[in-house]
């Protein structure tokens, strides 16, 4: 077993999109382990704090009339004339990676070990070694439609800072209502409309006094992590879908095991969306977005070794901690194949818990069928009295539904 | 523009009329209360076309309505539903029927008043709606109710089936289903103005026929105003007169009605797939360069890109599912007899419980409520239903409850039990407890039986509390849980549960394998007094139709404490083996009485609690919920010794359970300040978390009216659920930490879990969970 490292600078970074076409910046054997580094798209809402000093994340972020070194970002168009930008946000995460896993082929699952998280430190003197992260309530949040204070509609950006003592913990710094911003190529954004937007701190005011007295108990972890798509080149990274992504779930944490479906060679791992914390929903649209390493073991679980195991069956994104086994529902369950040629406009208009909820409870029952040898009558009995189903997002276009089973039910089988 | 939702519930009390009355002013109304209600609830669905059309369904309290303006529009429809309205002109008034339509002039000196409560459709369409097409400066005299019959019949139904598929409609149908109205309203009003005879009327409908008639030759590219001077009989001349009289001439308004149709078709996502140069050749325009030039010479960008700019978006709702409790149409009968039926079976008049004398200061006392059929009601609520005790705020009560369930195996959780055998004792002649449900006492709707079933749980109670009202908040805190043991000479001691996944869970509309559908009944057996207390599954049986003593077969799982009898089934074991149930004994329904309605069906929680089926509600945590009625009536069942969050199957481990419970009453003048403050729906407190309820329908039976007991199962949506749930915690938030709405927000983003409590209640639930400790000290 090797030990990797693996730096987030603009050579090994990806934004907005999963693509199976991406070279690996990391080619590794099953078993291997690999510490990842990761930083917050949403770094340019505060750079003095998240990006200022930071020499990787610079490099990154930086855009001026002349360069912009990750020009795409996004899954949309590269060619212009552009309503937002290059890729048109068409998926927003800044990702590292992708991995290939040597061996990993179709019909394999591979598993993620997460076996620690750190935070990114600020690397401002100003700020030095503090670590900060930021949650806009934006124009994709579930509020959005439904606000009861004018200005209607509004987007805020709360800034927040983390704690690492123990118990860590997460406070609000300061907040300010999103403004229109002018990018360096002179296109104006007047809602978040687009990643890596640097805010012009003379055009926002800042409100001072913002949950006041509140701490959030901190989850560190990963919004985003998953392979490859094999349907289509360039995939949003916005939808979760079966191969992984945008989960956004916290449960997906230190000591958890996620397991996912390999659909293109290599498997292509990568990750990013870092979470300082969130709640089951992420209502407003976004996490406390911040930048985090993860440390990650993968073992590849080849198809015919699958038989037998908690993972026969398995075409989906599947979590394992300590307590429970967790299936993902969707909306949609693979918007990529089910929605045809116009997915990515499509899958906007589908986000529904009903449908989630469905795909769950289906997803769930043939776990415990095909996982627990349970009967149909038996998994329906159990679901109804030992499985709790929660809500993931509302926010992420392909809305998600967990369906979880405790692990301790099964001790004496 | 998709549907929009408004509710009360989103605003704390003193915001709520405002709110409201910015609802109305979309309308074009505003509104005064009829008289002081102490619920300020109201909800609208309404939706607006790009031009300006808007439909909405509004229910609300008892209120007037009047016009807020809006000179020169088309008159406003409002058509009440279920109860009657009563329009008030400066001449005279007349009763509008429910099903009628009222037209009113804006502005127009006229009130229309809603003597019980708001529940209306309002249909508001601006001149702008016809895309540049003439309205003839018609005027309506006065307001007017319309007969149904002819043109003001259709109206009605069209804006009534408008109304019913409001959110279900794609935006280009609702495009078209508003347009229709809208143009149906306009035919209308242009006839009931012309009716009146002098003669500047009747050149205004002359003009507005012609109007209609150029709207219908736009195609024909060679329109001349011979054509339609001679279609209409009269002259060239004259027509042109008619024209220069309204400051404008023919061929300019011809091409003006030309352009602004293809604006329209272009703008339409239904016609993405037209060709531009068809688009202008069906308005008229054979040359497409020239109808390009016009376009952009008007709109000041050409055609394709306009059109690229407009592509829209659209919106698909999911159907609804299958049902249970009444059926639409026999709440359509039940309203015509209710009075009636209800009367006959009345167990106590509607006088609020008189309080004790001289009992006010005495310490907490300790009571004792044992279950037999004398003091449980069986499948509803009811305010009308005599308390079997009354008790002081702070007292200590012992309840015993019974879970309807434990008919699914007599033998281990009915016999030799005295209080069990009493409620749930059934002969060919007599019943212990004869209603079950909601429904009616001769069960004249399907025949299953007393009630009907439409409720199914045995709550324990009511209990009043002395000095409840309206108002106030009765918190129900559960200090202890303990199972009822089985009295059965051969499971002494024992204790067991039933779960039945029954044709009301979330599975049962896809089924994998053979039969499908089926219903199976799981008997657990809870090992109580293990060191960590849990459930395993004993047998199970495919529910097979069984025929209760009355002699009524039962094909499903249809009516409650339909004894099975053994041998009727075939029992399979092992099941679920080796696998043990960690348990999470609570109380699936706690309860005061709803104030809408005298028999409300059990199944759909709301605003008055009921059937919340939320496991956190055990031992330990406490349950607050909004004061109805004098007394508060608290009712207790459905214990539960496990659910998983969904309840997916239909139903939990349905065992009996005996709770021990501190009710203390909440005054409303001490709410303010408090967490309590503005409390309008059930709120749990554990000792880590505040746990906010929402639901499908956070009041079903206020929303919905006559029809909410049928409505709700035909409505049931974790979505909407989800909306509920997050504008109660926005509230809360605001309200009782102070926070702002964009502080509310973030929270709740970062730091709140939302979790599906269960989709099998008709009115389904997604909670909330708000951990304490967010707040430090703790709320």
């Amino acid at each position: 077993m090797t030990k990797h490292h693996l730096p987030a600078t603009p050579s090994t970074v990806h934004w907005g999109y999963f693509s199976k076409t991406l070279e690996p910046v990391l080619t590794i054997k099953s078993g291997d382990s690999v510490t990842v580094e990761t930083i917050t798209h949403h770094a340019n809402d505060d750079y003095d704090r998240m990006i200022a000093g930071d020499t990787e994340a610079e490099a990154i972020f930086l855009w001026t009339k002349d360069a912009k070194t990750m020009r795409r970002r996004g899954a949309g168009p590269t060619e212009g004339p552009f309503t937002h930008g290059s890729g048109e946000g068409v998926g927003v995460h800044l990702l590292t990676g992708p991995i290939a896993v040597e061996g990993a082929e179709p019909g394999d699952i591979l598993e993620v070990r997460i076996l620690d998280t750190a935070p990114r430190p600020s690397a401002n003197p100003a700020y030095a070694g503090r670590f900060f992260g930021s949650n806009p309530a934006a124009c994709w949040g579930f509020q959005y439609n439904d606000l009861i204070e004018e200005p209607k509609p509004r987007e805020v950006v709360t800034i927040y800072e983390l704690d690492m003592t123990a118990p860590a913990s997460v406070q609000a710094v300061y907040s300010y209502r999103w403004t229109p911003q002018t990018d360096p190529d002179g296109i104006v954004h007047p809602t978040i409309d687009y990643p890596g937007v640097r805010v012009d701190h003379t055009t926002i005011t800042r409100n001072d006094s913002v949950l006041s007295g509140i701490k959030v108990p901190a989850r560190l972890h990963f919004g985003t992590m998953g392979l490859a798509p094999a349907e289509a080149e360039f995939v949003s990274t916005i939808p979760p879908n079966y191969t992984g992504g945008n989960m956004d779930d916290w449960r997906i944490a230190k000591g958890a095991r996620m397991y996912y479906p390999v659909a293109v060679a290599g498997g292509l791992f990568s990750c990013g969306d870092a979470h300082a914390s969130q709640g089951d929903s992420e209502l407003s649209g976004t996490a406390i977005e911040i930048s985090l390493n993860g440390e990650f073991q993968f073992i590849l679980h080849k198809k015919a070794d699958l038989p037998g195991t908690v993972l026969e069956g398995l075409t989906h994104p599947l979590l394992e901690t300590d307590e429970v086994w967790s299936v993902y529902g969707f909306s949609v369950a693979n918007y990529l194949s089910e929605l045809g040629p116009d997915h990515q406009t499509e899958i906007l208009k589908r986000g529904s818990l009903d449908t989630a909820m469905r795909d769950a409870f289906r997803k769930l029952r043939r776990f415990l069928m095909t996982v627990h040898g349970l009967s149909e009558d038996e998994a329906i009995s159990l679901m109804s009295v030992a499985a709790d189903f929660a809500v993931t997002q509302v926010v992420d276009a392909n809305w998600g539904v967990t369906g979880s089973i405790r692990k301790a039910i099964f001790a004496g089988r | 523009m998709n549907a929009q939702p408004f509710t009360s519930e989103s605003y704390s009390e003193d915001a709520r009329q405002p709110a409201w009355q910015d609802v109305l002013g979309g309308f074009g109304l505003t509104s005064t209360p009829l008289r002081t209600s102490h619920s300020s609830h109201a909800t609208a669905l309404s939706r607006s076309t790009t031009r300006g059309i808007r439909l909405g369904r509004l229910a609300a309290g008892a209120q007037v309505l009047s016009t807020s303006g809006h000179r020169g529009e088309l008159p406003l429809l409002v058509l009440p539903l279920e109860a009657s309205a009563m329009l008030r002109t400066a001449r005279d008034q007349q009763i509008v029927p429910a099903g009628q339509i009222v037209v009113l002039p804006r502005p127009g000196d006229w009130q229309l008043h809603f003597q019980r409560e708001l529940r209306a459709l309002v249909l508001a369409v601006p001149a702008e709606a016809f895309r540049g097409r003439k309205i003839a400066p018609l005027t309506l005299a006065e307001a007017r109710a319309l007969p149904p019959e002819g043109l003001a019949a259709v109206l009605a139904a069209t804006v009534c089936g408008a109304a019913e598929e409001i959110d279900r409609l794609s935006e280009p149908e609702w495009e078209a289903v508003a347009q229709g109205s809208a143009e149906l309203l306009l035919t209308l009003f242009t006839e009931l103005a012309a009716a009146r005879p002098d003669t500047s009327a009747s050149k205004a409908a002359l003009l507005q026929r012609i109007y209609r008639a150029i709207e219908q030759n736009l195609g024909n590219e060679h329109l001349a105003p011979a054509d339609i001077a001679q279609a209409e009989g009269i002259s060239e001349r004259y027509l042109q007169k008619l024209f220069e009289a309204t400051g404008e001439n023919f061929s300019q308004y011809v091409r003006e009605r030309r352009l602004q149709r293809a604006w329209h078709d272009l703008s339409s996502p239904g016609e993405a797939a037209v060709p531009i140069s068809e688009i202008a050749y069906r308005h008229g325009f054979s040359d497409s360069a020239h109808f390009s030039r016009l376009f952009r010479e008007r709109f000041g960008m050409p055609p394709r890109e306009f059109r690229r700019r407009e592509a829209g978006m659209q919106s698909l709702a999911p159907a609804a599912s299958g049902q249970r409790g009444w059926p639409q149409e026999a709440l359509a009968r039940l309203r015509a007899v209710q009075a009636k039926l209800e009367a006959a079976e009345r167990r106590a008049g509607a006088e609020p419980p008189t309080p004790a004398s001289g009992t006010e200061a005495e310490a907490p006392a300790e009571h004792y409520l044992a279950v037999d059929a004398e003091r449980v009601h069986w499948g509803y609520f009811s305010r009308l239903l005599k308390p079997v005790l009354e008790i002081a705020s702070g007292d200590i009560v012992t309840v015993e409850t019974l879970t309807q369930h434990a008919s699914d195996d007599p033998e281990r959780m009915i016999l030799g039990d005295p209080g069990a055998e009493s409620v749930f004792r059934w002969t060919p002649t007599a019943k212990g407890v004869d209603r079950r449900g909601a429904g009616p006492l001769d069960a004249s709707i399907y025949g299953r039986g007393a009630g009907e079933g439409f409720g199914v749980h045995i709550c324990t109670g009511p209990i009043a509390v002395r000095g409840a009202q309206p108002g106030d908040v009765l918190e129900v805190r559960i200090l202890d849980i303990a199972p009822r043991r089985s009295r059965s000479p051969l499971h002494q001691g024992r204790v067991f549960g039933s779960s039945v996944a029954a044709w009301w869970g979330y599975h049962y509309s896809e089924f994998l394998s053979d039969p499908k559908p089926r219903e199976t009944v799981t008997i657990y057996e809870i090992a109580a007094d293990a060191p960590e207390p849990y459930a395993q599954a004993l047998y199970s049986y495919r529910w097979e139709p069984q025929t209760d003593p009355s002699g009524v077969r039962h094909e499903l799982y249809d009516y409650p404490g339909v004894p099975v009898r053994t041998g009727s089934v075939s029992r399979s074991t092992p099941v679920l083996a080796g696998i043990r149930i960690p348990l999470r004994p609570h109380f699936g329904v706690i309860a005061v009485a709803p104030r809408e309605a005298e028999l409300v069906d059990s199944v759909p929680p709301a605003y008055f609690g009921g059937n919340l089926d939320n496991w956190r509600l055990g031992k330990g945590a406490a349950v607050f919920l909004p004061v109805s009625v004098p007394g508060a009536l608290l009712s207790i069942g459905d214990p539960h010794a496990s659910q998983g969050d969904g309840e997916l199957g239909g139903t939990a481990i349905e065992c009996s359970m005996t709770g021990t419970f501190r009710v203390v009453l909440h005054k409303k003048a001490d709410l303010a300040g408090s967490v309590l403050a503005d409390l309008s729906y059930p709120l749990i407190e554990t000792p880590e978390e505040w746990v906010l309820t929402g639901f499908s329908h956070p009041n079903y039976l206020a929303e919905f009216g006559a029809h909410g007991q049928s409505e709700v199962y035909a409505k049931s949506s974790l979505d909407l659920a989800m909306r509920d749930a997050f504008r109660k915690v926005r509230r809360f938030l605001m309200t009782t930490q102070g926070l702002s709405e964009d502080e509310a927000i973030a929270l709740m983003s970062a730091a709140v879990d939302f979790g599906i409590t269960q989709v099998v209640d008709g009115n389904w639930g997604v909670h909330a969970i708000l951990r304490k400790r967010l707040f430090g000290t703790g709320v």
